[in-house]
């Protein structure tokens, strides 16, 4: 009787534990555990987005072609460790 | 969610910039400019096409200001898009470049992409970028590659860390290491070459480097940056400042002040998993 509401507390608290835990970043930065993060599903050579890579081009694009600007900043390193976003 | 075809299909209605958290004093300042002054190590937010005028708020995560999902974030987008009539033909587009070789090449690395490298001067140079344009606007090559232009200073060296390499003025087309600090030269192409011969060698290329390359996994790529003892000397020390007081934060604080900030959200409590998951 008392199991029924209890169950789902405790997968929403189970939830809460596992989200935690992912946000608590053994980096420098507590985000996830890199051993929580996989491989892109993107196959290597297919079209991905077309990234302006410095601000000055990016801002220049923009003007000339009137479009918005969709702006990230992100660190193509993991602890220092270089190679992966 | 940013290698999905829905967002790809978005994203090309907008000028996607990307910029290095860690390479400069300026990019951590533009950073600190989205985030009421604190630096975190991602940013996100949309913008007029002026550059200046924000059209949403500003967060660490798309999803804090335009979505809890996926699709909620791409309908948006698509929404704003919509707003504004492109000028201009693709012809006449601004080329990618980076601040500086070793940058491109981590990045390359990083997303796994072949990088297109122009070392040239002058007069030559302004030839090579209108073959370029046509070439890098094209629907076939749009997204597939990174393209870099030689700095004569930050530049320099960049034979050093590359194999097969010349100081000759040329284009070389570079599949950059695991660890992105090293590379090697997978053709060379002359700065005279046609717009249609050079997206022919590009693509071949690339069909070669799809076959030979697996996709990383990031979980054994730090194990292995780890056990290699791999680090990449950024222009800013790694760490976030997330009170907003300028310093970076010793390592294990938490956030502080950081969630009055126009995206609201989750800001200030830690890189959000889904942002992790899917650059």
């Amino acid at each position: 009787m008392v199991l029924g509401p209890v169950l789902p507390c405790m997968n929403r608290i189970l939830s809460i534990l596992t989200i935690t835990g992912l946000a608590v970043c053994s980096a420098f930065s507590q985000g996830p555990r890199p051993n929580d993060l996989g491989a892109s599903p993107q196959p290597v050579g297919a079209p991905g987005v077309m990234w302006y890579t410095t601000w000055e081009t990016a801002k220049e694009e923009a003007r000339r072609s009137n479009r918005p600007v969709f702006f990230m900043a992100a660190a193509a390193t993991c602890s220092g460790i270089s190679g992966v976003f | 969610m940013f290698s999905t075809k829905e967002f790809i299909e978005a994203s090309r209605n907008y000028v996607c910039v990307r910029l290095e958290s860690y390479e400069s004093e300026e990019h951590q300042q533009l950073v600190r400019s989205f985030l009421n002054g604190r630096f975190e190590n991602t940013a996100f937010c949309i913008l007029e096409p002026d550059a200046e005028t924000r059209l949403t708020g500003s967060s660490r995560s798309p999803h804090h200001i335009m979505g809890r999902t996926n699709d909620q974030v791409i309908a948006e987008m698509t929404r704003i898009a919509k707003l504004y009539r492109k000028k201009g033909g693709d012809r006449e587009m601004a080329l990618q470049d980076f601040h500086s070789f070793r940058q491109a090449l981590n990045v390359a690395s990083a997303d796994q992409r072949l990088l297109l490298f122009v070392s040239g001067n002058g007069g030559d140079l302004e030839k090579v970028k209108s073959t370029l344009r046509p070439v890098f606007a094209d629907s076939d090559v749009m997204g597939r590659f990174h393209l870099d232009f030689a700095d004569e200073n930050s530049d320099a060296d960049w034979t050093g860390t590359v194999s097969r390499s010349s100081d000759a003025p040329g284009m070389y087309l570079i599949q950059a290491d695991r660890f992105g600090q090293h590379g090697a030269v997978v053709a060379a192409i002359p700065l005279t070459v046609e717009s249609a011969d050079l997206k022919s060698a590009l693509l071949e290329a690339n069909r070669e480097f799809a076959e030979s390359e697996a996709r990383k996994v990031y979980s054994d790529h730090v194990s292995e940056g780890r056990e290699k003892n791999v680090f990449f000397k950024n222009g800013m020390p790694y760490g976030e400042d997330r009170d907003g007081d300028g310093k970076i934060d010793p390592r294990g604080a938490k956030g502080g002040k950081g969630r009055k900030g126009r995206g609201g959200g989750a800001e200030g409590r830690g890189r959000p998993a889904e942002v992790e998951k899917e650059l």
